[in-house]
């Protein structure tokens, strides 16, 4: 067969896609081993290598800790390592779900918001932070739960409502979600202004934030998350189809309602995990798909993939920000990273829009 | 593609009834169809066309009835395996994301990848095949958000043939296409029916691209199939005055041998008839004339034609009452005689440009008879006498006699309308007919005629080597 240029370009595309995963995955190894870095203690960098070196079986004997103290090993494992798996975990989460959700809407706009996800985290977040009430389940906080559980009914009460027959049209999941939405934030607000004393809680919670994670949160989540992306990367190419329009995406073979419901549910799935430990942390599932867009291109397959690992990187570095941007005011000042995501996100994100004129998809 | 004409493929509508809700869009559609046919799916506006082919793609699911691929339920098969048979061209496209050219020609080949399969060096030789047979493979790594209208439709038209179907649905496919790149695509489309005995099914609004293209054809309206078979018994004149309320001509065409098809502009009904004026015409004369009298209201007589003359045909379409003469014979006294009588009903009478020959002075006579018994005559003198006489003289005479005896003169065809009052906007279109024909009549202007004949040759030699 004869080579040509459009072809080989074609291939070599595609085949460089696993390169772009595997440096990607070196950069998040990279940024994960910086961030434990950063914060209030000074810890030595070679003393960080040591304390993870001690936790990977086959190094463990070959590294002399003695030199490490224990409340250095305890704040690097027990402190920093956590919240920056969970940030991690969420920024990975929100940005794959936001591909989920921009993909089967065919809306730039879709994120979390719409299926009114984030909203019944919200509301269910809002009610257990009111109720005062301390319990766990399995060691969750009643909050996370709670969050949990609210995100995911606002998502079945959504689909179900917008069930037309046996189909569900975007449109109407759309339109049904953003009521929803505005239903349930209604309900926030009205919780909100009688809150009392409770409203600083409730006010954080919905920035979003990383304090107070512990292993058991990152524990509960993984499952949900790990399985939720994974699944949905079966139907990469069935998001590539649905952007031609779902008669068309029939047409090319893609069994539509299937394919839509699965992602949705695995997209709210992620979310609802997600938000749980953490809130409503803002604009990552929206942006970094777009970012991602504009870096390499519209094909799910990669798409997925890349700007999962992006959002992971992003919510971190910005987690990072948030632990040392205060520090100088306050020792012990942390501020939400919902808020650095939106701050730091949002005008360069317009950079980079404008640099590629302006087209977005 | 493969040369499996043994896997001869067949599509059965089998008495499918299809509803939006509670309204019924499709009653008791039948249609039988194998590898090789070509079908026109004709019906105005909201006739259920559209309807007819999602319930074949297997879109919108039949109330009653079933769609039978190769004798399996269409709704019982998966939607990878039906894609692997059958391509659909939708009406409109819009695309979600910038994916290149490419990059959508590739998805045709989806029916044919395993769920976790990159794209082949296989399926990448079909995407550069396909592109290259819809002339799109230069385009290949253009974004399709910028390509232009018929840019974009080819690539579609290439996706759609990526998947190697032995079904193709068409839904007004030619949309946004010119007409090269619409006699181009129709022509690979009619290539591939024909050699790959693939079953396509195309919605026209065009006629003479269904004629030109289709075997079969069936003619839907208001949900019902009006007529289905054998293109030619479908799409006459009087299905077309039915199902679509427009008068139209239809014919053979000479050169490309298929019907074709000259609709015509709704005819208002005039409430009240003015008064009737007589049309000594001929050869295409008074053609123009005649619409354009019809349309502000006159009564129009015409006489004598000869039958199969072009003025003759255009009587009898819009049913205008002629005295008319055997093909190519000369004016006998009786028919004479039935003219006059006709012309003395009139309270006009116009005589065209038309050329007079031993076959039609008489009509010269007619004209000036009824001047004698006191009815008006306008004489539209376009072309001088002098170069449509082909009587030796006679004719120059009678008109002579027809000046003297005081009838009106008038330069062109303008002149007259506005004398009749006839208003501005209908002038030029008769103005612009009017010019056509008589260029044609014209000695010097037969080279014109000559030269529209050679480019449908050209048109029709083209085609067919393709």
């Amino acid at each position: 067969m004869s080579t040509d240029k459009v072809e080989s370009t074609f291939f070599r595309r595609t085949s460089r896609w696993k390169l772009i995963v595997l440096l990607l995955i070196i950069a998040l190894i990279i940024t994960v081993i910086v961030s434990l870095n950063v914060g209030y203690a000074q810890i030595p960098f070679l003393d960080i290598l040591s304390i993870i070196g001690k936790q990977i079986p086959g190094l463990n004997s070959l590294i002399n800790s003695s030199s490490i103290s224990a409340q250095n090993s305890a704040i690097i494992l027990q402190i920093r390592m956590p919240r920056i798996l969970a940030g991690v975990l969420v920024g990975a989460a929100l940005a794959a779900a936001g591909v989920l959700y921009q993909g089967v809407f065919k809306n730039p706009m879709a994120d979390s918001y719409v299926l009114g996800v984030s909203a019944g985290a919200a509301v269910g977040a809002s009610v257990a932070i009111l109720s005062g009430l301390s319990f766990a389940f399995f060691g969750l906080r009643l909050i996370q739960v709670a969050a949990f559980v609210g995100a995911v009914s606002a998502m079945f009460l959504v689909y179900n409502m917008s069930r037309v027959g046996s189909r569900v049209p975007v449109a109407t999941l759309l339109l049904c979600g953003i009521a929803v939405n505005f239903f349930l934030f209604a309900v926030v607000g009205l919780l909100e202004v009688v809150a009392g004393d409770e409203l600083h809680s409730i006010v954080f919670w919905l920035i979003g934030g990383f304090s107070n994670v512990l292993w058991k949160d990152i524990w509960a989540i993984v499952p949900f998350i790990v399985i939720g992306i994974v699944g949905a990367y079966f139907y990469a190419r069935d998001l590539n189809l649905l952007a031609m329009g779902e008669e068309t995406a029939h047409n090319l073979g893609v069994n539509v309602e299937r394919s839509k419901q699965i992602l949705l549910v695995l997209a709210s799935l992620i979310t609802a995990a997600a938000v749980s430990i953490c809130g409503l942390v803002g604009f990552v599932g929206l942006m970094i798909p777009h970012l991602t867009r504009l870096l390499i291109g519209p094909d799910h397959r990669i798409l997925l993939p890349t700007s999962t690992i992006i959002g992971a990187i992003f919510l971190l570095i910005c987690d990072d920000i948030a632990r040392v941007v205060a520090t100088p005011f306050a020792s012990t000042l942390e501020l939400p990273v919902g808020i650095i995501t939106m701050l730091f996100g949002g005008p360069f994100f317009i950079f980079l829009l404008k640099r590629k004129k302006g087209y977005a998809a | 593609m493969r040369g499996e004409w043994v896997n001869m493929v067949l599509l059965n509508v089998d008495g499918v009834e299809c509803r939006y809700g509670s309204v019924k869009v499709l009653e008791d559609v039948n249609l039988q169809v194998e590898g090789g046919d070509f079908v026109g799916i004709l019906g105005p506006n909201g006739s259920g066309k559209t309807t007819l082919l999602k319930s074949i793609s297997r879109v919108l699911k039949p109330h009653k009835g079933a769609i039978l691929l190769n004798e399996a339920d269409i709704y019982a098969l998966k939607s990878v395996e039906v894609a692997k048979q059958m391509a659909v061209v939708p009406q409109e496209t819009s695309i979600g994301f910038n994916f290149a050219a490419l990059d959508i020609v590739l998805m045709g080949r989806n029916p044919h990848m395993g769920r976790f399969q990159m794209e082949s060096e296989k399926d990448m030789a079909v995407a550069r095949k396909v592109m290259n047979l819809t002339n799109t493979w230069h385009l290949a790594e253009r974004p399709m958000n910028e390509l232009s209208g018929g840019e974009k439709q080819r690539v579609i038209i290439a996706r759609a043939l990526a998947q190697e179907p032995k079904i193709l649905l068409l839904d007004e496919p030619l949309t946004h296409l010119d007409i090269i790149n619409q006699l181009e695509i129709m022509d690979l489309v009619k290539e591939l029916c024909v050699k790959e005995k693939l079953i396509v099914l195309a919605v026209f609004h065009d006629f003479n691209l269904a004629a030109r293209y289709c075997n079969t054809a069936i003619m839907i309206t208001k949900g019902t199939v009006f007529a289905a078979g054998n293109l030619s018994d479908v799409l006459t004149s009087e299905n077309i005055k039915n199902v679509f309320h427009v008068d139209a001509i239809v014919k053979k065409h000479l050169v490309t041998n298929s019907v074709f098809v000259i609709p015509l502009s709704p005819q208002k009904p005039a409430a009240t008839r003015k008064c009737s004026i007589h049309l000594i015409c001929g050869a295409g004369t008074g053609t123009a004339l005649m619409k354009v009298l019809l349309d502000e209201g006159y009564c129009v007589t015409a006489g004598v034609l000869n039958v199969l003359d072009t003025d003759f045909e255009t009587a009898q379409f819009l049913k205008i009452p002629v005295t008319s003469e055997a093909p190519f014979s000369p004016i006998t006294e009786k028919t004479h005689a039935a003219n006059l009588t006709m012309m003395r009903k009139a309270s006009t009478i116009v005589l065209t440009s038309v050329p007079f020959g031993h076959g039609n002075v008489e009509n010269l006579e007619a004209a000036l008879e009824a001047l004698e018994i006191g009815i008006p005559v306008f004489v539209v003198d376009e072309v001088p006498i002098e170069s449509r006489d082909f009587t030796h003289g006679t004719a120059q005479a009678l008109f002579a006699e027809l000046k003297r005896k005081g009838a009106v003169f008038v330069k062109d065809q303008d002149e007259l309308l506005s004398m009749l009052n006839v208003s501005e906007e209908k002038h030029g279109l008769a103005k612009e007919e009017k010019a056509k024909i008589i260029s044609h009549l014209k000695p010097d202007g037969s080279h014109e005629e000559s030269d529209i004949t050679a480019k449908h040759e050209k048109t029709g030699g083209g085609t067919e080597n393709k």
